[in-house]
């Protein structure tokens, strides 16, 4: 397959307009709204977790209700971190 | 009618009931429109990448600027180490992305809505990246959950901090799919309710209400599939890449 010369500089002119268009606008705004959206679950998520292995630990060594409070609280930090790092990496991409 | 907005997201099962060893494995609608978007996708992908041509016809240029997109996304967030798992990173994205907008069609069913379905992808995820990362490094992966430059005392509460962080990315990966899905579908059908309960007098600010959701809902149902893919590159990335 021959690639006709005059087809090769419009491909030119066309890719570079394109990576103009891309370095400004949609993709951009697109990903900040996707993190956005990420880092509400993020914080939740490691609360539950946190919760959740508080009260396995406590049935399992019988000292209700003790683990429990305890992880909740680490399952807080843990959810800051995650968010904190979300947005480190966030702030990263610009 | 159907005025409740939760019956959407009822399993119903077609055809027979196969039950194999206590197991209920009939064929339900979820296991139907899972079925019809893996077929769309085949179709798509088989379509587009039919005529190779220099000059592409639009199925070709929308199925090429997916991989693209895909690929791109994969060398942004992994580096060239995460190549290997483009097949899997792009089927993922595919997969979410039109279950997500198959549900958008009227009188479908959203699997993606439902959590057992997201909790198992993220489930899958969290476990093949964490072999992948116990292979590439052995057990020094396990100094994921020990950062550097943290004083001795402090060590054990960062680890057990750690350690829950690392835990909780399978459920805030599956949640946040679920519950966007839902909430979204959930509202349209609240909205479709008072269109007809305020019948014509007063219907026309829910519909135009329900317009622009279903535009926002297609923006959403694009954007978790995203979403859900990057996270899934960010996390082979911790893997792969062995640093903090």
């Amino acid at each position: 397959m021959t690639i006709p010369e005059d087809f090769k500089t419009r491909l030119k002119i066309a890719k570079s307009k394109i990576k103009k268009q891309l370095d400004n606008d949609d993709e951009k705004r697109g990903s900040f709204m996707g993190s956005a959206f990420k880092l509400g679950t993020e914080l939740v998520a490691a609360v539950a977790v946190g919760t959740i292995i508080g009260f396995i630990l406590d049935t399992l060594f019988d000292t209700k209700p003790w683990l429990i409070i305890i992880f909740f609280f680490l399952g807080a930090a843990a959810g800051m971190l995650n968010v904190i790092r979300a947005a480190n990496r966030m702030q990263k991409e610009d | 009618m159907a005025s409740n907005p939760m019956q959407q997201f009822t399993v119903r099962r077609i055809g027979p009931e196969i039950n194999i060893a206590g197991v209920d494995l009939s064929f339900t609608n979820a296991s139907l429109f899972m079925v019809i978007s893996a077929t769309v996708i085949i179709l798509f992908l088989f379509l587009g990448s039919k005529e190779k041509k220099i000059i592409p016809n639009k199925l070709q240029l929308i199925a090429e600027m997916t991989y693209t997109f895909v690929a791109k996304m994969i060398s942004d967030t992994a580096g060239s180490k995460a190549r290997p798992y483009f097949p899997f990173i792009f089927s993922l994205f595919m997969f979410v992305l039109i279950c997500n907008m198959v549900g958008m069609l009227p009188y479908s069913f959203t699997v993606t809505s439902h959590i057992i379905v997201t909790l198992i992808m993220a489930l899958f995820i969290f476990i093949a990246v964490t072999i992948i990362g116990f292979i590439k490094h052995g057990f020094k992966y396990l100094s994921i959950f020990v950062p550097s430059g943290v004083p001795a005392v402090l060590l054990p509460l960062i680890t057990i901090i750690e350690i829950i962080s690392y835990l909780s990315r399978p459920v805030s990966l599956s949640v946040r799919l679920f519950a966007n899905m839902m909430a979204g579908h959930t509202m349209l059908k609240v909205f479709g309710g008072f269109v007809v309960s305020l019948g014509i007098l007063g219907g026309w600010l829910p519909l135009s209400f329900s317009v622009a959701l279903t535009g926002l809902e297609i923006l959403v149902a694009f954007l978790q599939a995203y979403v859900f893919a990057i996270l899934t590159c960010i996390y082979l990335n911790d893997a792969l890449n062995l640093h903090h």
